[in-house]
């Protein structure tokens, strides 16, 4: 997964929006979905269900119609073509007691005259002159020996020409009275629109959806279900009945497309507010739920950081505030614990100290010793000197409780050794002490100079006469510097190299004490990059370094 | 886990969508894709509406009518939109324009009166058309019309309408009348009554033929300079008005039916072509509408007077087929000169 792990905060809030937005979005989604389409399905139904209903109705009227043409074509036949008004008029009135309005019956003969009429006027157009073979009559006589029906001049006419063989007896031709066809589309709730095959309009309950000769608008004799015409859509059903006519049902869902659209604006709108809200709080909410864990977070790098001082002080939840109680407990239980290590930690270095300090090296006793044995038969003087000198020096390494004195008084004291020296090796030992007055009120370990002293005259008298040691002290920037100078024999490369490694290890694995216990000493007592380091130059002298921090 | 709640929506949304889109299709079905057959045409609606009917119920072919001034009707031919036919529009206007019509020869023709069969072979004749003045009897008065001559008395100025020669066919019609019935056989010699006859209008001039008549019969004008027919139609719907055939003569010229010369559907033009000069459409529109007939046997229509009552003049067919773009622009030059456009 390249998805990359986001901040609690972050996945709290996007579960917050997850779970409250998605969901509202899918069920309004679906809400308006389910709403358009069981609209549309229930438009589609209802417009459907009228216009079977309407094309029944007309069905209905025209078999009335055409059964009662059959009855009025039974009579004549029967009759050998003589036109019995009494007889018509009994089948008129019984067919067409449903019609409200009789409607108008009329027989006319082979050229052109009347026989009868129901109403007593009969159109122009069917009394023309003989030879007239237009409308009506070019229906009669296309159309033999069979019911016919015909929109002319805005009337419905069905016509049934009575043929003898190829001669025109006689044509029955019925106009349905208007009332009967039109009574059921006037209280529409949609625009009907009845038209012959053709197209032309017989009756609708509207002006519009015809053009200006009065036939239905073409794109819906070409289509129909859901028409953009005129900029309007309209839902659009057209069905044929068996006898040459159609009906047009149509809604005009423009209306209702716009409601639509406005009503899903506004959903999108709401939800874009909601949406807006709901991120914006649950970026606050986020926040204020999270707060603490982001505190722990903190406290936690805090620690990390080396500040054990934090502390974590949460009342707003019993699982956070135990949290921050347990935190707090472990870090004082850390802390402790640190404590007590450090403390062991000092214990064991000052006791180490304390046994670096005691290791004088025993021969430089042995030989005082002897020396002042020697001494005392020749010189009591000198002998009474040593004997102070040497008890000076031993009550400074014991008595001296301090770890630290200042660099004055391990100058003075290092003089009790300096006396020794120069008693024991008069002529052939020189030295000089050249340190700064300004380092003298510093702090350094006791006995520091001292041994480095000692290494020199261990090292350079080997089979020479005279040593000359020089001991510098002055300060470079922070540190404390101090250097044994001596032109003695130097040490053996092979010894050197000992020594040095010896000094970078934690133990001391040689017999070399002197110089390893005081750079041990510095390393203990002083963290960082301070000690002591050692060259030499066989037959030209050794030159020890000591760096300790000014303090 | 998002993603997946994503997937999940947008195949729910799918889903809901292909529902939709298949109830909807579903519902929606095309019926017929048979293409009608287009007639652009001059003629009055009343005139059309039965032809065309009794056309579509007799031969099964879906029409569809397009009302239009001859001119602007050859302009959409030109203009290559789908147009099968033009029924209607003078051979005189229509004549300049023979190149965009197929030549067709109904077998009809073999029954014409003799003066229509000599027409070009280009050009099958519909109905004789002559060009009269309609007056609107309720408001014109004591006010004497019997010819072009009448229409220039004071009591008439900007009362009189006339459609811009150069839009109405008809109007080009009473053009080419009045320039031989006021030159006296010469039209050179009839500008000078036409400059007249423009300040007698008083700046109106009106853009297509059925302004002219419509207008006199609602009583926007007293009286108009229009086509025989119209005024019929205006009578058969009860209004009143009368029809005044010029004593200065009167110019017939037969109104043709044209099909269109890129038509796909040729063989429907050509049955349209067939029946609109058939036997019984032409009894009909004689008898029933007051068009005079092209054909030998049909009898003379009653709604209007005999041929023979009519002092008709002639004109030079082919001098006014070629002059016709400069005769309408001379006019409107005179007419624009008039009033200062």
């Amino acid at each position: 997964m390249s998805k990359k792990t986001g901040s609690f905060q972050e996945n709290i809030r996007g579960t917050f929006i997850k779970y409250s937005l998605v969901p509202v979005a899918v069920i309004v989604t679906v809400a308006l979905f389910l709403f358009v389409f069981s609209w549309i399905v229930f438009m589609a139904h209802f417009n459907e269900q009228e216009n079977q209903s309407i094309v029944s109705e007309i069905t209905r009227t025209m078999n009335i119609c055409n059964e009662m043409m059959s009855d009025v074509a039974d009579s004549l036949v029967d009759n050998d073509f003589e036109v019995k008004d009494s007889e018509i008029f009994a089948v008129l009135y019984k067919r067409t007691a449903d019609f409200g309005e009789m409607g108008n019956l009329i027989i006319l003969s082979s050229d052109h005259k009347t026989l009868f009429s129901s109403k007593n006027s009969v159109p122009r157009f069917l009394t023309g002159r003989e030879s007239y073979d237009w409308g009506i009559w070019h229906q009669i006589y296309k159309n033999k020996n069979s019911v016919n029906t015909i929109l002319y001049n805005k009337n419905l006419y069905v016509t049934y020409g009575l043929y003898e063989g190829s001669n025109l007896k006689v044509a029955v031709v019925y106009a349905i009275p208007g009332e009967a066809i039109t009574s059921n589309i006037s209280a529409q709730a949609r625009y009907v629109i009845i038209t012959d095959e053709n197209g032309w309009v017989y009756a609708s309950n509207t002006k519009k959806l015809q053009n200006e000769y009065g036939k239905v608008e073409q794109i819906f004799t070409e289509r129909s279900g859901y028409i953009r015409y005129d900029g309007n859509i309209y839902y659009a059903n057209r069905n044929n009945t068996d006898k040459g006519l159609v009906v047009y049902t149509i809604n005009d869902i423009s209306r209702s497309v716009h409601l639509i659209y406005v009503l899903i604006a506004i959903i999108v709108v709401i939800f874009g507010a909601i949406a807006l809200v709901t991120i914006r709080s649950t970026k606050v909410s986020s926040e204020k739920y999270t707060k603490d864990i982001r505190r722990i977070e903190d406290a936690f790098e805090e620690v990390q950081n080396g500040n054990l001082d934090a502390k974590l002080d949460i009342n707003s939840s019993t699982e956070f505030t135990i949290i921050a109680d347990d935190f707090n407990d472990m870090l004082q239980g850390l802390k402790d614990q640190i404590q007590q290590n450090k403390e062991l930690a000092e214990h064991a270095a000052f006791s180490q100290v304390k046994q670096l300090e005691s290791q004088f090296n025993p021969h430089f006793l042995f030989n005082t010793l002897d020396n002042i044995r020697f001494m005392a038969k020749i010189d009591a003087a000198a002998a009474d000197k040593m004997i102070v000198s040497l008890s000076g020096l031993l009550r400074y390494s014991i008595r001296e409780m301090r770890e630290e004195v200042t660099v004055k008084e391990d100058l003075e004291n290092l003089q009790y050794y300096l006396n020794i020296l120069q008693i024991r090796f008069n002529k052939r030992f020189a030295y000089s002490i050249d340190v700064t007055e300004d380092i003298m009120e510093y702090l350094i370990p006791k006995l520091l100079i001292q041994p480095l002293l000692e290494n020199a005259v261990k090292y350079g008298f080997n089979g020479q006469e005279k040593l000359s040691v020089n001991v510098r002290g002055y300060q470079m920037k922070e540190n404390l510097i101090f250097v044994c100078e001596d032109d003695g024999a130097g040490i053996e490369e092979d010894m050197l190299r000992e020594i040095q490694e010896n000094l970078k290890k934690e133990d001391n694995a040689t017999a070399h004490y002197g110089l390893y216990n005081i750079h041990r000493r510095i390393r203990l007592m002083y963290k960082g990059d301070y000690g002591l380091d050692i060259s030499s130059k066989k037959n030209e002298g050794t030159v020890v370094r000591l760096t300790i921090p000014k303090h | 886990m998002k993603k997946k709640v994503g997937a999940i929506l947008v195949i729910a949304a799918l889903l809901l969508s292909g529902i939709c889109f298949f109830v909807i299709s579903k519902s929606n079905k095309d019926i017929e894709t048979s293409q009608t057959l287009v007639v652009v045409s001059p003629h009055p609606k009343e005139f059309m509406i039965p032809l065309i009917q009794e056309f579509e119920s007799e031969t099964g072919i879906r029409t569809t009518i397009i009302s239009s001034g001859t001119s602007n009707a050859i302009e959409s031919i030109e203009n290559g939109e789908d147009v099968d036919a033009l029924w209607g529009g003078s051979i005189l206007s229509v004549g300049p324009y023979k190149d965009y019509f197929y030549p067709y020869v109904s077998l009809n023709r073999a029954i014409y009166k003799e003066k229509y069969k000599k027409v070009d072979d280009e050009f099958t004749c519909f109905s004789d058309v002559p060009s009269i003045l309609i007056v609107n009897e309720d408001i014109i008065g004591d006010t004497i019309i019997e010819g072009y001559e009448d229409l220039l008395k004071p009591e008439l100025k900007g009362e009189i309408a006339f459609a811009d020669p150069a839009k109405s066919s008809s109007s080009f019609e009473h053009l080419v009348n009045m320039l031989y019935a006021m030159g006296d056989g010469n039209a050179d010699d009839g500008w000078e009554y036409v400059g007249k006859l423009i300040d007698q209008l008083d700046g109106k001039l009106l853009t297509s033929s059925s302004e002219v008549y419509t207008g006199v019969a609602n009583g926007k004008y007293k009286v108009g300079l229009t086509f025989e027919e119209a005024a019929v139609t205006m009578l058969k719907n009860d209004k009143h008005i009368r029809i005044v055939y010029m004593e200065e003569g009167v110019v017939t010229t037969p109104d043709g039916i044209y099909i269109n010369k890129n038509t796909d559907k040729l063989t429907e033009a050509e049955r349209f072509v067939d029946f609109m000069t058939s036997k019984n459409t032409q009894v009909y529109m004689a008898s029933e509408l007051g068009r005079r007939s092209v054909r030998k046997d049909v009898e003379p229509s009653s709604l209007v007077i005999a041929d023979d009552e009519i002092h008709t003049i002639s004109v030079k067919k082919d001098r006014v087929v070629n002059s016709k773009s400069l005769w309408t622009d001379r006019f409107s030059a005179m007419y624009g000169e008039k009033n200062h456009e």
